[in-house]
């Protein structure tokens, strides 16, 4: 199955208000990948990956996922996990309760729970309330709780906001154990050096457009990715600027 | 559907909000219940205490208690907004309709306990008093069963449109301040102006399922001002439960149906 689309947005067009904040993206995904997906700030990435989630409705265009949208899929968290933002928690609530929860709503099992805390590394704050959480363990939740039911596809906004740098590394081998397993990994993030040595393409938006869809390698070949990054966005790099 | 019911009930019963706000009821309906008590025969709002009518006034006296049952009911479904939770819960159940019903149904389960639990105490206290005096019990059991089931009944139905109202809004704190200035002070203006409409009024409905007196349970204006009958229990109970349809329905179509950004 390695090499077909598992992931694909068509067309996918958004505005809010005067601002078209996505227009007229169309990219995939393949089956056993990690893609980066990759934009300045207000570049559409999140919006866009809100509209494969189904919580953004797009004005125009499709999103689909495994060849569906995502609110018609059975048991959509068995299929697809996701971390949106590290604040989506009830403070109040422990993180235990808060997996529990969603082992429920996943129709995981609930063993599973201690399972994604050792993985994430959070079995010693298990019974902690998230308010007091710092980022770094917000966004180790949030992939326990993306990791919950065992999905096939992750789709991540930002991970790697507020991990320490043992963090980072831990989570770049996560997503590629992920990914060796079978796992598709679609990852935005602004930390492209990191990027570069996790992922196996990349999509680069800006204004909301699709700037290029290509293997890690082809637009690595004579530029490291954040140069390549910043020539293909408009912006110049800042070996450029020193010149 | 039975799923999804559990999970918002679990999400009910992790979070200290709901305790504090039972907690809250309980705490000032006794505290309120025992003042009544200790000025029944002595003031003219409250009957002596071995009179059917003065126990009555302080059994069903912690009814306005419900309200925080419908507190309860606006934070279930506008604090998946205020936490940014709505995100995740739109993820595991894309159907979001099926989301606010199943909300409503743990609103309405939470709101029966805090009218279960207002009434208990209440109807602790008024007891307490009337042994405390030696008089004896003017009410049948029928009667506080029937003013207990009318606390359950109300209190899940004001639970129930409270989730209603926080879908509707989504701000938590401006749904919150809805809820008191709606029941205490508007219904109590409406009704005083309007006495044929008052026992329509959602609160008042809600109140008087659970046995107490038109305007006994708001303040302003229309504060003990009679002038209308109660609507009979099942009346109320459709009225209630129609309106939260009404407005569950038109939640559904708009607010529910908003991006989650």
């Amino acid at each position: 199955m390695a090499g077909m689309a598992i992931i694909q947005a068509h067309g996918l067009t958004k505005r809010f208000g005067s601002v078209r904040a996505v227009d007229d993206l169309s990219f995939s995904v393949e089956r056993g990948s990690v893609t980066g997906f990759l934009g300045p700030n207000g570049a559409g990435k999140t919006t866009t990956l809100r509209m494969l989630l189904g919580l953004v409705t797009p004005d125009a265009g499709t999103a689909t996922i495994n060849g569906r949208v995502y609110a018609d899929l059975p048991e959509p968290l068995h299929q697809v996990g996701a971390v949106l933002e590290a604040s989506s928690f009830h403070p109040g609530r422990t993180a235990r309760s808060h997996l529990h929860i969603q082992a429920l709503a996943a129709a995981a099992d609930p063993g599973r729970v201690d399972d994604v805390l050792d993985l994430v590394q959070l079995t010693p704050a298990a019974g902690r309330r998230i308010g007091g959480f710092s980022l770094g363990m917000r966004q180790r939740l949030g992939l326990a709780t993306a990791l919950l039911a065992d999905p096939e596809i992750l789709i991540l906004d930002e991970p790697a906001n507020g991990l320490d740098p043992e963090g980072v590394r831990w989570l770049r081998g996560l997503l590629r154990g992920f990914a060796a397993e079978g796992g598709t990994v679609l990852v935005s993030s602004h930390m492209l050096a990191e990027t570069a040595q996790t992922v196996d393409s990349v999509v680069i938006v800006d204004h909301g457009r699709l700037v290029t869809q290509a293997p890690l390698a082809s637009l690595t070949a004579h530029d490291d990715l954040e140069d390549a990054f910043l020539r293909l966005t408009g912006h110049p790099s800042l070996k450029e600027a020193w010149k | 559907m039975i799923r999804q019911i559990r999970i918002e009930l679990l999400k009910l019963v992790t979070v200290r909000l709901s305790y504090g706000l039972l907690a809250v009821g309980v705490a000032l309906t006794g505290i309120f219940s025992a003042i009544e008590a200790s000025r029944a025969g002595k003031v003219s709002s409250v009957a002596p205490l071995n009179t059917y009518s003065g126990l009555s006034t302080i059994v069903t006296g912690g009814v306005w208690g419900l309200l925080l049952g419908a507190v309860l009911g606006v934070t279930i479904t506008s604090g998946e907004f205020r936490h940014q939770t709505a995100t995740l819960t739109y993820l595991a159940t894309p159907n979001r309709t099926r989301v606010l019903a199943a909300k409503m149904v743990a609103a309405a389960a939470g709101g029966a306990v805090f009218g279960l639990a207002v009434y208990l105490m209440a109807a602790g206290v008024g007891l307490g008093f009337v042994a405390a005096h030696g008089y004896p019990v003017s009410i049948g059991a029928g009667t506080f069963v029937r003013y207990g089931l009318g606390h359950v009944v109300g209190g899940a139905l004001l639970g129930c449109l409270g989730a209603v109202l926080g879908s509707l809004v989504r701000s938590q704190l401006a749904a919150v301040i809805a809820v008191f200035v709606w029941s205490i002070i508007l219904e109590s203006l409406i009704g005083g102006l309007f006495t044929s409409i008052r026992p329509y009024l959602p609160y008042t409905a809600g109140t008087t399922l659970a046995g107490t007196a038109l305007g006994a349970a708001g303040f302003g204006p229309a504060h003990g001002v009679s002038g209308a009958a109660p609507l009979p229990f099942a009346a109320a109970t459709a009225l209630l439960a129609g309106l939260a349809v009404v407005l569950a329905f038109a939640a559904a179509r708009t607010t529910v149906r908003r991006d989650v950004t």
